[in-house]
């Protein structure tokens, strides 16, 4: 089965300083994750080695770069999930963790439960040895003037949204050579969220989900709204009763606008090795590879195609 | 036209096993948050209102796994989670790990309504509390007897809290259809006996712990948590009702699918915006009761369903023997 990779670096209204820059991170973070399932390597690994590489770039909201919240406080969130056992990890409200990606992994390998929040999650990482780094290293000086620019408006998180200024997660899907397929999500949320604050990421079914049977997701956009639609447990069940990946997504997304009023994004790939990636915001930037070449977009219906070339 | 069903409501008290001596108070439980939420829809209140009283009463009742009498994590403290959902909306409130309250579905309803996310955590749903005006309590004002005892048993070196908890959860959950077809569900547990701390379940994930939507219904569940989160168990039951099944056929389906794809068991309260309603389970027992027409139906073991007349003062509870 040819393998594939789809990676997003969140869907809003990515301004155009920052365009270049997240097209080249999600470039990296998929060719990195192809490289694993290249060489035989697992789609959770995959998925788990692009989110790594988005949370290690400051100009994604996610690791280092996320967005702070009103107490100027840095709280992440990430899921990730094994489409083979339906079993997942996630972490929410966890602090001073750089990859949240590779603690949610922890949580569903090391642990007989599915999420750890707050100081639960952080006791836990210094449980299994998982080095921890200051807050202030995860901030970057965009963050900070971003932050102070708009931590005097108590109503900015909705407002922040409806104009898309939300900066947003990460996140990719992928799918191995034996069949398997997985999913990871990664976020800092929103700017100026309330403290503990858990937004649609770290909730299987919302932000993102994978079964071998169907295929796997990886939502971005407003975290209120994809919950109250389960954003990728929707497409999922379109694509069961036989859609394309990319009219399912489609019209799940199409779904959230009318009925609750929410943007968003998605990247999915089909058990069948179909993939999408689609937005209803104004940019997303998105990455994905197969059979070696690496296709990527940020405006709609901007797809762009490269070769890429293996030792 | 609306059914003449509406309204109705639908509680449970937990899927597993009830050790006999308390099954009786789990069925009485169930039985008087039935009524009471009932009596708040006959007397033209929102669903919503309706199932939060409903779980409120069951947070207070010591006989339930939620609020007071709810089960102990690692090291003896108390985390509680907590979800409701609105489905002319879909939206949803939530908290999770969250201490020191007594009333955790009243703090997720406020969490709906006062603010602009869905889901606060651990510290932060406290301090969001405390900027609500709700009361602190004592931990050891949650705590009883029986769940020290049980969560000192499974500190023991040979225990297995996993095994030893299949059969005893008692999460608490409500749906209910109001006169004007509003549909909205609610779900409260203090989660999984001996937990690590800061473990989150099912019962705060949208889509897991319940969802609702006014055009397909509401499901609230209960069960081995992790292994609901794996089918995302109630916004599966309603992709079922999307299809076309009966809220019974596509309850004994979601949990059918849990048992074979994930060896899961647990059960689901299950209502559609016509009042059909449904109580499922897969495990030995689940305390639930319903009110509908002025009638109360209610049961324990699979297979068995009792009625009585709603004001009929006279409890007609089965005496299960020790």
């Amino acid at each position: 089965m040819p393998a594939v990779i789809v990676v997003h670096g969140g869907a809003w209204a990515i301004p155009d300083e920052l365009a270049e820059a997240s097209v080249a991170g999600v470039k990296v973070a998929a060719r990195g994750g192809y490289s694993v399932l290249r060489r035989g390597g697992s789609a959770l690994d995959a998925v788990e080695a692009a989110v790594r590489s988005m949370e290690d770039n400051s100009v994604f909201n996610a690791g280092h770069g996320a967005t702070l919240n009103t107490d100027g406080e840095v709280e992440l969130d990430a899921i990730i999930m094994d489409g083979r056992t339906l079993g997942s990890g996630a972490v929410s409200c966890v602090k001073n963790i750089p990859h949240p990606v590779s603690l949610a992994r922890a949580v569903m390998e090391k642990t007989s439960h599915t999420m750890l929040t707050d100081k639960g999650a952080n006791l836990f990482a210094e449980s299994i040895g998982m080095s921890t780094v200051p807050t202030d290293s995860l901030v970057t000086e965009y963050e900070w003037r971003e932050w102070e620019k708009h931590k005097h408006y108590v109503t900015g998180v909705m407002e922040d949204f409806n104009s898309q200024w939300a900066h947003d997660t990460v996140g990719a899907v992928a799918l191995d050579h034996a069949g398997n397929v997985a999913c990871a999500t990664s976020t800092g949320g929103i700017r100026n969220k309330m403290v503990g604050r858990v937004g649609d990421s770290p909730v299987v079914g919302c932000g993102g989900f994978a079964d071998n049977c169907i295929g796997a997701v990886s939502c971005t956009g407003h975290g209120e709204s994809i919950l109250k639609v389960t954003l990728a447990r929707l497409i999922l069940s379109h694509i069961e009763r036989g859609l394309s990946v990319a009219d399912a997504s489609q019209m799940s997304l199409w779904f959230m606008g009318e009925r609750v009023l929410g943007a968003g994004g998605a990247v999915v790939v089909s058990s069948a090795g179909q993939w999408a990636a689609t937005f209803t915001t104004e940019r997303m930037a998105w990455a994905s590879v197969e059979n070696d070449v690496l296709s990527y977009g940020l405006d709609p219906k901007d797809v762009r195609k490269e070769k890429l070339l293996f030792e | 036209m609306l059914s003449d069903m509406l309204p109705v409501v639908v509680v449970h008290g937990g899927a597993g096993f009830v050790p006999r001596q308390r099954s009786e108070l789990s069925v009485s439980g169930v039985c008087s948050a039935a009524g009471s939420a009932y009596g708040i829809l006959k007397g033209g209140g929102s669903s919503m209102d309706a199932v939060v009283n409903a779980v409120t009463l069951l947070e207070n009742n010591p006989a339930f796994n939620a609020g007071i009498g709810s089960v102990l994590n690692v090291r003896g403290d108390i985390e509680m989670d907590a979800l409701v959902m609105d489905g002319k909306t879909l939206a949803s409130g939530a908290v999770s790990a969250v201490r020191n309250i007594a009333n955790p579905t009243q703090l997720a309803r406020l969490v709906m309504e006062k603010t602009s996310h869905a889901c606060l955590t651990a510290e932060g749903a406290s301090q969001f509390a405390r900027a609500m005006g709700i009361p602190e309590v004592p931990v050891e004002s949650l705590i009883t007897d029986y769940s020290r005892m049980r969560w000192q048993k499974n500190l023991a070196a040979d225990a297995n809290p996993v095994e030893c908890q299949m059969g005893k959860m008692g999460t608490v959950g409500a749906v209910a259809v109001d006169t004007e077809g509003n549909i909205a569900c609610a779900t409260s547990t203090g989660g999984m006996l001996n937990k690590m701390v800061g473990r989150v379940g099912d019962t705060p994930c949208i889509g897991s712990g319940g969802y609702a939507d006014n055009n397909i219904g509401a499901v609230s569940t209960t069960g081995h948590g992790e292994t609901i989160m794996k089918v995302t168990l109630a916004r599966l039951i309603l992709f079922n009702m999307e299809k076309g099944q009966s809220v019974e056929a596509a309850s004994d389906s979601g949990l059918a699918l849990m048992k074979s794809r994930v060896d899961g068991l647990g059960g689901v309260i299950t209502v559609d915006p016509q009042g059909h309603w449904a109580a499922r389970f897969s495990s030995l027992q689940m305390a639930w009761a319903a009110a509908q027409s002025d009638t109360l139906h209610y049961g324990l073991y699979t297979g068995e369903h009792f009625t009585q007349n709603i004001d009929d003062p006279e409890s007609h509870y089965p005496k299960y023997k020790a």
